[in-house]
This record gives structure tokens, C-alpha cells and sequence, in this order.
């Protein structure tokens, strides 16, 4: 997912995206719309503008933080912004902080090394979930033996 | 004008100024470097692709050229974007003439806005009503430094989202320029204080109070024009600037 308030910055990396790698790339110059996305659809790497109408960077990735935790989240912000986002980087907990002009080379890295990570968490969730399972239906079957044995 | 303490100010607020031009520039030139790389690896990927001469190559060939033009008009929109940022800073930046100009001074505020619009775009709107005005015999860039102090001022009198709202017209022989912001306004005190050299709302570091005194020895001594305001807490101000059409001391 890319939010930029800046369709251009949206083509540029859609086109990069697409000639280089197979991911399903997402664009949106409204972060409310990007924010509805992400509670629908699943959202690997988000990658986002700081400065945009109606919510900031950070407040779009930490809504989408609420809504798919596993979702690496990268702010990709002009140099005018970076105090202010680099205060609060630390609320969203940002997977990666670039800023622009961007390196194509830097961005791939990142979103690639984001869609790994978001993929091992989600793998991580899976063994938890069944681990969690497993441990329940030995807790019956210990229940089970007990009844029987007792 | 050439006090230090004046001097340091200008050189604050040009900086602030260029903190938001730079930025204004980046978001352009990230794009257009990003299409550069990703044209020329299509047009890489192109030759080999037209060699094997397949349908389905020819169809991932026609898909590439497709992707090259949008980003050849994204590259032509950006230029332009850098082109009108340059152009308004240039005019901006035009050395002071020793003898005064005849400019129009919407042109003068239309640049002004463009380059404040770099730090407020997302989040203030500037509205313009601009009358039909005469050309102004003065000093342009001292004139836009007034533009351009009534602009951060107002821009920082907004907390969150408003408007600010620039009106021009011709009375009499004066053009009256007005700047209103839908800020928080200033109490009593700020108003018997707003034009004192040194006085400041503003929070360490970020203005040095000589806006306000500066602006008025610009209208004032340099034009022989008037600046006040009106203002109401919690509801906003308006800043109102005359200034002859020809000046009596320099009338040809």
C-alpha cells in the first residue's frame, strides 16, 4: 500500500513496483480511504506521506497498527517534516523511516525486507494459533484420562 | 532596515521559507529520479522482447512502452512543478532595485503564497480575491518581505486546519491589501504590544518579534502607506495595508 497525498509519487513507485517485482501494489492520496482498506484487506507493507490533508503519516499507520499489526509500516516523508516525525516514530513503532528524494534500490530493499517480516508474523500468529489448539485438546485429553481413571 | 537584530530576521525567515521550497522540490525530484531508473530498465527489458517477436512478447513490449509514457508525462508534470517553485523564488529574490519599480502587486502576493503554500498546503487554505489593480511604483521585495510576515504570522495564528483569506482593491488612489486569518486572534495585550520591535507570541527560536516592526517602517517610511489590524480572540485577524499608487517623494 502507497499513500501520498502527491499522485505523482504514486505512479513513480507503482510503475517501479510493478516492472520489478509481482507484488499487488495499492495507491491512495486519501489516507481515510487508505485507512478503510486496511480494514478489509490484507495489507503486507504500508508505506506512507507524512504530511497529507485530513490525518498524517503517522496517524494513518498507527490506525492501520490497530487494525493488522503485522503490517510492516514504513513512512516515506520530505525533509521539511522530519522533526515532527521523527517524535513520533516511536508511537507507531515504524518498521523503516526513508525520506525524498527516494532510492528505488533502498525502497525495494525495504519494502521487500517489510513483506518478509509481515509474513513471518502472520506464519508466527498461525504456530501460535495452532499451538494454542493442541495445547486445549491435550488439556481434554488429560481431563478425559483423569475422569477415566479416577 | 540594516540593523542586525533585522537582518537576523530576514535571514530566519528566508530559511524557514527555503526548509519549506526544499521540500516543495523533493517530492517532484524523488519521482522524476524513480522514473528515470524505471525507463531505462524498461527500455532494457524492450530489446529483447522486440527480438523474440512472439505475441505474448510483443504484448509485455506494448505493456512497457505504456508504463514509459505515463511516466514521461509524470516527469513533465513535475519539471513543471520545479519550474513554478524556481520561477517564484526568482522573482522573489530579485536584488533590490535603488530606485523603485512599477509592479503589480498581485503578481507580488500570488508568489508570496506560492511559496508559503510549501508549509501550509496540507493544512491551511489561502483564498485570494484579487481586484484590478494599477501598477505600484515601490520596492518589491521589501514589499513581499510584508507579504510575506503577514503570511507566516497568520499561518501560525491557525492552530489545526482554517483559511486564510487575501482581498486587493483599488480606493482612490491607494491599493488596499488585506490579509485575514481564521486564527485565535489577539488579546489586548498582544494588540498595544503587536508592532513593538522584539515582541513575540511565538515560542523561543521561532520568531524573533521584529516582524511586525519591520513591516511597518516598509509601508510606512519606505512608502508612505498605512498597516493596522482588526482582531478577535478565538475568531481571527485582518491585516490591512495601503499604499499609494505614486508616491509623493518619488513621483517622477
Amino acid at each position: 500500500m502507497i499513500v501520498d497525498d502527491e499522485e505523482m509519487v504514486i505512479s513513480s513507485i507503482k510503475a517501479f513496483l510493478q516492472l520489478e517485482t509481482d507484488y499487488h501494489v495499492q495507491g491512495f492520496t486519501d489516507p481515510e480511504e487508505a485507512s478503510r482498506f486496511a480494514e478489509k484487506q490484507r495489507v503486507d507493507v504500508a508505506v506512507s506521506d507524512y504530511l497529507m490533508p485530513k490525518m498524517n503519516g503517522i496517524q494513518l499507520l498507527g490506525r492501520i497498527k490497530e487494525k493488522q499489526p503485522e503490517a510492516s509500516r514504513v513512512l516515506l516523508t520530505g525533509h521539511a517534516d522530519k522533526q515532527s516525525a521523527i517524535q513520533a516514530i516511536n508511537q507507531v513503532a515504524l518498521f523503516q523511516y526513508l525520506e525524498k528524494p527516494w532510492d528505488n534500490a533502498q525502497l525495494l530493499l525495504v519494502i521487500q525486507s517489510g513483506a518478509e517480516r509481515a509474513r513471518l508474523f502472520r506464519d508466527l500468529k498461525t504456530k501460535v494459533n495452532e499451538l494454542d489448539s493442541a495445547n486445549s485438546s491435550l488439556k481434554s485429553v488429560q481431563k478425559r484420562l483423569l475422569e477415566a481413571f479416577l | 532596515m540594516s540593523s542586525p537584530a533585522a537582518e537576523l530576521h530576514q535571514m530566519a525567515a528566508v530559511g524557514r521559507l527555503l526548509a519549506g521550497v526544499v521540500h516543495e522540490i523533493n517530492t517532484p525530484l524523488g519521482s522524476i529520479f524513480s522514473n528515470n531508473e524505471v525507463i531505462s530498465r524498461a527500455l532494457e527489458m524492450l530489446c529483447p522482447l522486440l527480438q523474440q517477436g512472439t505475441p505474448e512478447a510483443l504484448e509485455s513490449a506494448g505493456r512497457l512502452v505504456s508504463t514509459c509514457q505515463t511516466l514521461a508525462s509524470v516527469d513533465r508534470i513535475a519539471c513543471e512543478r520545479i519550474r513554478s517553485v524556481i520561477q517564484s523564488l526568482r522573482s522573489l529574490s530579485r536584488l533590490d532595485a535603488p530606485e523603485p519599480l512599477y509592479v503589480n502587486l498581485n503578481q507580488q502576493l500570488l508568489d508570496t503564497v506560492k511559496l508559503t503554500n510549501a508549509q501550509f498546503r496540507r493544512r491551511i487554505a489561502v483564498e485570494t480575491n484579487l481586484g484590478e489593480l494599477p501598477e505600484v511604483r515601490c520596492y518589491p521585495q521589501m514589499l513581499n518581505q510584508v507579504f510575506l510576515n503577514l503570511l507566516v504570522n497568520a499561518g501560525h495564528a491557525i492552530e489545526g486546519e482554517g483559511t486564510i483569506t487575501i482581498r486587493t482593491r483599488l480606493e482612490g488612489g491607494l491599493v488596499h491589501i488585506s490579509i485575514s486569518d481564521t486564527g485565535r486572534g489577539m488579546t489586548p495585550e498582544v494588540q498595544a504590544r503587536a508592532f513593538e520591535p522584539g515582541f513575540t507570541t511565538k515560542a523561543v527560536g521561532e520568531g524573533s518579534g521584529l516582524g511586525l516592526s519591520i513591516s511597518r517602517e516598509i509601508v510606512e517610511e519606505k512608502h508612505g502607506g498605512t498597516i493596522d489590524f482588526e482582531t478577535r480572540p478565538g475568531v481571527g485577524t485582518t491585516f490591512h495595508i495601503r499604499i499609494p499608487v505614486e508616491q509623493k517623494r518619488s513621483a517622477p
